[in-house]
């Protein structure tokens, strides 16, 4: 009977395991991101475009901070974003501030139509390197791509900036949705590489990536139990 | 021949008569064959349809701690199913066999929610890490367990309690370890700089409160029983009591540290601030976290209106005199600096506009209402004109202070109130400086008390021709030059728009006393001669000569 029993066991631990690889979690990693910039470059447009796809014309100030959510999938790894869409008037910085704590990717986004959102970006990005952790993933956005008509600003000399400034670059739209996906999609694959090639430590505290240690781990799917899922719990 | 065929015919009918048995005997065997194979079909089929399989039986026994798994849910459904339909049984006459079978069906459902119990308890158990992987069976075992309300609350209160102590370590790591080599720093770092100090404690309880919703929504997202939002709500707030405390400590400590008025009314704002954000994720619930953030809310606005009464009570203990210049005193440029900071920190503080507009209220009368205490008593001893200016001034640095921020109109309606009562005393004041320096005062005065029944102006004292034809002369000098009769005190006034205004509304009333000193000489029955020699202007000359 003991024999028996045990062999139930070992089925049923093959069963789970075939189950894990073919249906991890729900995601492997959750990335934090946070979106800054002036007021009505469309930060929350942005976020709604990524999030719901679709655009919202009347978008009321950002009171503080809100935040949105999406699963997205890098190299086969579902990822879950978590991200902190913060108020662009100057009266809420100081709330604001506090949010880029944590954060493993930020989203830096100018008006391609008013150039003083260009203007003030070094504002933003010293801000931005001093509230966040080196590795921390940042990527510049001109927004409103879509008004080539009132152009302030050229491609080349925000490509130029960024390059400069060691950030990723992309000119989107949140009204036509164009580069919104690629934005956010940019940003995750850089932090992915970043674990991958081990440069972003997951262990430390507030890398702004937390890890599913169950899930399959760079191609690699898990063979044995999982301890902490079958061990004993007493 | 015949004899054969009789003894075949015999035998024939012998063999019949044999045999005849055996038929019965087959036909009936057969019968009960075919009887008895439906019963077995049926048996079959009634075990299939009542009784699990032996391997479900086993993924429902499994061993003690042994995994949970898809098969496990589906094994448990079979049961749940059985159950159901068993009561057809107890319709029928079967009822021994349906009652067998719930209690054994029973029976096991039982042990089998017990071990899912066990399993999703245990599995809860190891959710400390600040990441939290809640696996889809843990999601499914919930939605089974909702079955068993007991012990589907059980589950969560064992998923809330490690929760709680992961958000409570993470807390304690962001406020004294920060993010990897150091960056960022750890919260504590910035506790010299108060409102940055709180912005961040709070920051990072807003962002983990948000992910601990989302944990709770993900393991509850089959429950389909009605009350999952409270139950979210409930494990939710059992959750971030534990860095209650942790942070109680630390914002009480940064308010009682006396970080001045200021200071204090932007961490109460900030307060305000988070309580409001918090509450949107945890709903407005009795809530420990909301509760102590409410809490520290109304100490820190209590310390603020100390303090800015603490002021305020300085300011009447030692009430300076008003300088030689008639000024505002020093006390009260400070006291307006102060309350200029703080109104300017609630004009950018991210506190619904209602809420500021009653806040308003109060900070204005504790700040403002001592100020113009101290204003009155200050300038009590000195003379009329001294009084006016300096009250004149005072007041309109009250205004001018107030006026660039909301909600200030009553004030400010109340302050106009108080200058203009005091302007047209100065006004008065100006008039008759200017008719007692023209020597038209008691001129003015004999007219204004004289009744016709004491005769005829001309006789009474001081006020033949003469004496009114000299008074003129000075009259004149002053028409000339109206700048040069003006009161020392108007050159201290601050608003040189008030200082216009008096010499206008002053001008307009010694105007309007020549007009009645003119009409008295011009009028027969005071028996002037030659009055148009004794006043050559008449009233429309001077009002000229002087706008």
């Amino acid at each position: 009977v003991k024999s028996r029993i045990n062999n139930m066991y070992c089925m049923a631990v093959f069963t789970l395991n075939a189950k894990m690889a073919t249906a991890p979690y729900n995601y492997s990693y959750i990335f934090k991101y946070i979106i800054i910039g002036d007021m009505g470059v469309g930060k929350s447009c942005l976020l709604h475009q990524f999030t719901e796809k679709k655009f919202m014309a009347d978008c009321p100030h950002t009171i503080g901070v809100e935040f949105g959510t999406r699963i997205i999938e890098v190299s086969g790894q579902k990822i879950k974003l978590q991200i902190w869409d913060t108020a662009g008037q100057e009266r809420f910085r100081a709330v604001t501030r506090s949010y880029y704590r944590g954060a493993a990717g930020a989203l830096m986004v100018y008006d391609i139509t008013r150039r003083s959102t260009y203007n003030h970006l070094s504002s933003w990005l010293t801000d931005a390197r001093n509230l966040t952790n080196p590795n921390t993933v940042i990527i510049l956005i001109g927004n409103k791509a879509d008004l080539e008509a009132q152009r302030d600003v050229t491609y080349e000399e925000a490509k130029q900036f960024a390059e400069e400034n060691g950030l990723l670059f992309l000119e989107a739209s949140a009204k036509t949705g164009e580069n919104v996906e690629d934005a956010f999609l940019e940003a995750a694959k850089k932090i992915y590489q970043n674990i991958q090639d081990g440069s972003l430590d997951l262990n430390a505290a507030e890398s702004g990536v937390q890890h599913k240690p169950s899930a399959p781990q760079g191609g690699r799917l898990t063979s044995e139990p999982q301890p902490q899922r079958e061990g004993c719990g007493c | 021949m015949s004899t054969c065929c009789q003894d075949m015919t015999s035998r024939l009918k012998a063999a019949k008569e044999q045999t005849q048995d055996l038929i019965v005997k087959t036909t009936k065997l057969q019968a009960e064959n075919q009887r008895l194979e439906v019963k077995a079909q049926v048996a079959n089929a009634f075990l299939s349809k009542f009784q699990l399989t032996s391997e479900e039986m086993s993924t429902l026994r499994g061993t003690r701690e042994g995994p949970v798994t898809e098969s496990f849910f589906k094994a448990l459904g079979r049961v749940k199913q059985i159950h159901n339909d068993v009561k057809i049984l107890l319709r029928t006459n079967q009822q021994t066999a349906g009652l067998e079978i719930m209690e054994q069906m029973a029976l096991l459902q039982e042990t089998s929610y017990e071990r899912l119990y066990r399993w999703a308890q245990s599995e809860c158990r190891t959710l400390t890490q600040e990441s939290c992987d809640i696996s889809p069976v843990l999601t499914q075992a919930m939605e089974a367990l909702q079955d068993r309300p007991v012990l589907y609350k059980y589950t969560l209160d064992e998923f809330g309690t490690a929760r709680r102590n992961a958000v409570v370590r993470g807390f304690i790591d962001a406020l004294t370890r920060g993010g990897p080599g150091g960056t960022p720093r750890p919260i504590e770092m910035y506790s010299h700089d108060p409102l940055r100090y709180v912005g961040d404690m709070l920051a990072w309880l807003h962002q983990a409160t948000a992910s601990e919703k989302e944990h709770l929504e993900t393991l509850l997202k089959l429950v389909t029983m009605q009350g999952v939002e409270e139950n979210i709500q409930e494990v939710l707030g059992h959750i971030t009591e534990g860095v209650c405390r942790p942070l109680k400590v630390r914002i009480e400590q940064v308010i009682v540290s006396e970080p001045g008025a200021v200071l204090l009314y932007k961490i109460s704002n900030l307060l305000k601030f988070y309580h409001h954000t918090n509450s949107g994720i945890v709903g407005n619930n009795a809530n420990t976290l909301l509760t102590t953030i409410e809490e520290m809310h109304v100490l820190s606005k209590k310390m603020f209106f100390n303090n800015l009464s603490l002021h305020a009570s300085k300011l009447m203990d030692k009430i300076e005199l008003p300088p030689p210049d008639l000024g505002p005193t020093a006390a009260l440029n400070q006291t307006l600096t102060l309350l200029r900071e703080v109104l300017a920190s609630h004009d950018s503080s991210v506190v619904p506009l209602d809420a500021r507009q009653a806040d308003f209220v109060q900070v204005l009368s504790c700040a403002l209402d001592p100020l113009l205490q101290m204003c009155t008593v200050s300038a009590s001893n000195l003379g009329t004109a001294d009084m006016a200016t300096y009250m004149v001034n005072c007041l309109y640095m009250m205004k001018t202070t107030l006026a660039l921020f909301e909600f200030t109109d009553k004030r400010l309606e109340m302050l106009q109130f108080q200058i203009e009562a005091h302007l047209d005393t100065l006004v008065n004041e100006q008039a008759s400086y200017v008719l007692t320096r023209a020597g038209l005062s008691y001129m003015y005065n004999c007219i204004q008390q004289h009744k016709p029944e004491q005769g005829p102006l001309v006789n009474i004292p001081s006020m033949d021709g003469a004496s009114l034809k000299a008074a003129m002369v000075q009259f004149d000098s002053y028409l000339a030059s109206p700048d040069s009769l003006l009161m020392l005190q108007l050159n201290y006034l601050l608003s040189a728009t008030l200082k216009e205004h008096i010499f206008k509304q002053s001008t307009e009333l010694v105007c309007r006393a020549y007009s009645e000193l003119y009409a008295a000489v011009m009028n027969p029955a005071n028996e002037y001669k030659e009055p148009g020699a004794i006043l050559h202007r008449s009233p429309q000359q001077v009002k000229t000569l002087l706008s």
